[in-house]
């Protein structure tokens, strides 16, 4: 476990940071010549900045910035928050290590080398504006607007997915929040209740928390967090099925060692017990669902015996799980997840989680699925356009290939066509914030994608892995340095307010950006002026875009800064099931379009004889690869140990600490090693690392090499078929020692 | 008055907010930290399989064996109670303990670097910050949690308490029988008390009965090696500080001189 900060880079952080300090003071952070004084001053006389939103995860939790000098110190949870308080989780803390990272993009470079080995060149603005502009615009001269596709992450990457998507038109866009992550449940619970679900489950007042593979606490935004402490504390119940002792599991009252790939029939089995035995809320079935008859005759095969078999657990702990539930409805938590792009049969799991909610009545009541009432707010972007659906890949004619597809269209369609050229080629690539290395599985594919281009643009903040395949790379100012986009919601101000209170935060930058970094509004329009499109430009600025968008809530950019960057509003009661609301337990148009109507359970591939499953999850001090350069989580993370079966290390002769690599059931190897953490918490027949380590680009001098990136070794593809979102978790690895081979021992 | 941490296990889930913000609070260099969270199991506890973890800080503890290590020559400290203005006049080390707040502190200026507290402390809850120097020390300061006492001065709560997601750091008086952190104790909270010693630990633990138990076991301290210690407060004391400040001064001469020429001219190019 190599720490890999060097002295250097540490003195090469204080300078940059301490690049707007005058010079007597620079001299004494980096040499101690000039002597500094022995005791750090504290942030507590620091000049408070209002108005940060946090962007090391996708929470927006609401921030203020101690200044000093110009530089930004630390950040602190703003006081007037009602979401998240003063508390920010340790990336939030960690991101005045991002705003100073020495490694960050700085200027427009230009790769005068090869895609995937690049040389780069600092370019002006101008150039690089004028290159992007007339590449982009060559590719839609001569291939249409379809030869265009967008990867687009994060906040910043909306208003040019717009521009794409609605002016220029194409639809081959892939956004990795949606097709590898949550795009599924978003899919399933439109079907089955007709909205996103978002992780709206009130945990705070729950009976009951219901977790399928979430594992809260090495998954980490603030106010989710507070609401499950805040019910386990209130005395709930915590279940957790996950084939591994994860963060959950260890406060879990019930934990339920499912076998990978089987959770459905594990649903299956509870909403069948529930039914079969009068257990469910019979009231709010009459009177708020659909399909109950064709929904209980369609899972009446799985009864407890046959789940248990299935999913390798006692049926006497499934009866357990549903009594409970069934005692403690409605007032239970069926937590809906958040990344469930697992085995290529996500769709029917999450139908049955919305399904299950729906049984045990736990919509708009306390403790169950409850949408918070948010603020009404603008949604200022780029004027939408029809453009039919001749160039849409997920037409087949006029039938759709994946017909429950979250918003753009499949990745995998995207990276058929641009390989084979067919249906008709794709030959510019616009990558925006996000990382399609380590976020798309077959990296070998990606890079195929990369060379049947005739451009590729990258936009970041940091130089991750895709940034290795652009001919232009463009460095964008951080979340710390411009303005942005909203984050609005309701919460309680005091635990016994009666009804919510609604808050509205923008995004302002609590420093300047330094160096060249621009932010989306400037670089997408200029883009979309030299492509021809200057008259359909919405907005001049971000600012522009905000005030826009907040001027519904009757509120201004400078209003907000004035009362401390939060706005308050009185809020409306969440609770209290809107009359025309539906859960359809059986789907009509899910079985029109060929697919099972009821949930239903479609096992995975076993483990071959050998091998063991690779699973992957969250860290709590990373997001993803995004941080794996932020020195402070380095330190507290710095590798991603993997997890093994006690049991199963003593029979491979593996010790704790031991170093491995991997190779999968495909044969790929992985680039790097990592660590074996031997544990009784994992079952036999599965290993697990946490999700982004092992970065390749060696401009990321933290992080390059630092543990193994799971999503090389994620080469076998499977698509949900009713979504065509990936699944990663049917891939299977063995262990490497000095060079060989270990046969996972069944 | 006894200054105390509570960590409470049930409500901790193993973020590292807390040590991330410390480093921001106090400007602790990158490869150290003033406190720290430790991933524990999961293993076997009896029968049961637990996992928790070990937020790890300084203990200021009743009787700190950092303390009695420190060379330097002790100097009169006047002390004031914070809440009454009493004072008492003590006579001590670069590194003591508060008389009326129970908080163990440090001189960094009569600090001689030689890190004989950092081994002494069987936490491992102190380092020698090497970026740290002056006319006494060249070798750095030694460094450590305060309990963030110049934020609670000043009114505020510690940094890493401020940030904690589920309020699972609880700090305040030990001796106020009225304080959440007194009332954790009566519930049982304790402090990990080394092998075969009695030093009081005021950073203290509550939690499930099983999460306790591997903290215990797989925490628990040994004492330091005093032989090792008393070694190293021999060597520091081989060296004067008046000695050192010489030293000190010839370098600046030759090496400052340059340093500062070639950043200014650096700065020039940019």
């Amino acid at each position: 476990m190599a720490f890999n900060l060097t002295r250097r880079k540490f003195l090469q952080t204080a300078s940059l940071a301490a690049a707007t300090i005058p010079l007597s003071k620079v001299v004494s952070a980096e040499t101690g010549v000039a002597k500094a004084s022995l005791e750090p001053k504290g942030t507590s006389g620091d000049t408070t900045v209002v108005g940060g939103l946090c962007e090391m995860c996708f929470w927006r939790c609401q921030l203020v910035g101690k200044v000093r000098d110009g530089q930004l110190m630390k950040l602190e949870g703003n006081p007037k928050s009602i979401d998240n308080g003063t508390a920010i989780c340790a990336r939030g803390n960690a991101g005045v290590k991002l705003l100073y990272d020495v490694d960050r993009l700085k200027y427009p470079l230009k790769n005068v080398g090869k895609r995937g080995e690049p040389v780069w060149k600092r370019i002006s603005w101008k150039e690089a504006l004028d290159e992007c502009g007339s590449k982009l615009k060559a590719v839609v001269d001569q291939h249409g607007p379809q030869g265009i596709c967008v990867f687009p992450h994060g906040a910043s990457a909306k208003y040019p997915m717009h521009f794409f998507e609605r002016i220029v038109g194409t639809h081959n866009v892939s956004e990795a929040s949606f097709f590898q992550c949550r795009g599924i449940r978003d899919s399933a619970y439109v079907s089955t209740i007709s909205k996103a679900p978002g992780e709206m489950v009130d945990m705070s007042n729950t009976k009951v928390i219901f977790l399928i593979g979430s594992h809260l606490g090495e998954n980490i935004h603030v106010s989710h967090i507070k609401s499950y402490m805040k019910g386990l504390q209130g005395g709930a119940k915590l279940i957790v099925a996950d084939p591994r002792y994860s963060a959950s599991a260890a406060k879990s009252d019930i934990w339920v060692q499912i076998k990978p790939g089987t959770d459905t029939a594990y649903l299956l089995a509870i909403m069948n017990y529930l039914v079969q035995n009068n257990k469910y809320d019979k009231e709010f079935v009459a009177k708020h669902t659909a399909g109950f008859d064709k929904f209980s005759a369609a899972i009446s095969e799985w009864t407890l015996d046959k789940a248990a078999k299935e999913c390798d657990i006692p049926a006497a702990q499934i009866k357990e799980v549903a009594d409970l539930l069934a005692a403690n409805a409605p007032n239970v938590a069926i937590h809906p997840g958040r990344h469930v792009s697992w085995y290529g049969n996500d769709f029917q799991r999450e139908r049955s989680l919305a399904c299950l909610t729906g049984l045990l009545g736990a919509y708009y009541v306390k403790g169950g699925w409850v949408p918070s009432k948010n603020p009404k707010l603008g949604k200022t972007s780029w004027a939408k356009h029809e453009h039919g659906n001749e160039h849409n890949l997920n037409f087949n004619k006029d039938k759709k290939v994946y017909p429950f597809n979250p918003p753009g269209t499949p990745t995998e369609l995207i990276r058929d066509c641009a390989i084979s050229g067919k249906p008709y080629p794709i030959k510019g690539c616009v990558v925006w914030g996000q990382n399609p290395m380590q976020t798309i599985p077959k990296q070998e594919k990606m890079k195929q994608v990369f060379n049947a281009m005739d451009f590729v643009m990258c936009v970041d903040v940091m130089p991750t892995d895709v940034t290795m395949w652009a001919d232009i790379l463009l460095p964008e100012s951080s979340y710390l340095e411009r303005h942005d986009q909203i984050k609005a919601g309701a919460g309680k101000v005091k635990a016994d307010d009666k009804l919510p209170t609604q808050y509205i935060a923008a995004r302002m930058p609590l420093v300047a950006p330094m160096f060249e970094r621009k932010d989306q509004i400037y670089i997408t329009n200029e883009i979309a002026k030299r492509m021809g499109h200057e008259k359909d430009i919405p907005v001049q600025s971000i600012e522009e875009l905000v005030n826009k968008d907040l001027a519904p809530a009757n509120i201004t950019l400078d209003s907000l800064k004035a009362e401390g960057g939060i706005h308050l509003q009185p809020g409306q009661s969440p609770y209290g099931v809107p009359e025309d609301f539906m859960v359809n337990l059986f789907n009509e148009d899910v079985a029109a379009a060929g697919f099972p109507g009821a949930p239903t359970y479609k096992p995975v591939e076993d483990v071959p004889a050998g091998y063991a499953r690779l699973l992957y999850g969250r860290a709590p001090v990373h997001t993803f690869n995004r941080t794996q350069n932020n020195v402070w989580l380095h330190h507290e993370m710095p590798t991603n140990p993997v997890w093994l079966n006690d049991e199963v290390a003593a029979k491979l002769g593996l010790k704790d600490g031991d170093t491995v690599g991997f190779i999968n059931s495909e044969g790929v190897k992985s680039r790097t090693t990592t660590i074996v953490k031997v544990t009784p918490g994992i079952r036999k027949d599965c290993v697990y690392m946490y999700h982004g380590f092992g970065t390749a680009n060696p401009l990321m001098t933290v992080g390059v090499g630092q543990g193994v990136d799971d999503q090389s070794l994620i080469t076998k593809l499977a698509i949900d078929p009713e979504t065509g979102c990936h699944g990663m978790r049917n891939n299977f690895v063995k262990l490497t020692k000095d060079g060989k081979a270990l046969d996972i021992p069944a | 008055m006894q200054y105390g941490m509570i960590i409470d296990l049930e409500r901790c889930v193993g973020c590292h907010a807390c040590a991330i913000a410390c480093k921001a609070e106090w400007e602790v260099p990158v490869e150290f930290g003033r406190n720290w969270v430790r991933r524990l199991g999961p293993t076997k506890v009896g029968d049961e399989l637990a996992s928790t973890y070990y937020p790890g800080l300084c203990n200021h503890c009743a009787k700190p064996p950092c303390v009695d290590a420190c060379p330097a020559d002790p100097v009169d400290v006047v002390f004031k109670d914070a809440k009454t203005g009493k004072t008492v006049t003590k006579s001590v080390a670069a590194t003591w303990k508060d008389p009326f707040n129970g908080t163990v502190q440090i001189d960094k200026s009569r600090c001689l670097g030689c890190g004989a507290c950092a081994e002494a402390c069987p936490y491992g809850a102190r380092y020698v910050n090497p970026a740290l120097t002056d006319d006494v020390s060249s070798d750095g300061k030694a460094d450590k949690c305060t309990y963030c006492m110049p934020r609670v001065e000043a009114g505020l709560i510690p940094a890493c308490v401020q940030t904690c997601l589920t309020n699972a750091r609880i700090f305040g008086d030990l001796d106020d029988p009225k304080s959440e952190v007194a009332k954790y104790v009566a519930k049982g909270a304790k402090g990990l008390e080394p092998k075969g010693a009695s030093i009081g630990p005021n950073s203290r633990y509550y939690g499930k009965k099983k999460d306790i138990t591997l903290l215990f076991q797989d925490e628990t301290p040994e004492l330091a090696d005093m032989g090792s210690v008393k070694r190293r407060v021999m060597m520091a004391s081989m060296v004067k500080p008046a000695m050192r400040k010489a030293r000190d001064l010839g370098l600046l001469g030759l090496a400052g001189a340059m340093l500062v020429k070639g950043l200014s001219e650096k700065k020039n190019d940019e």
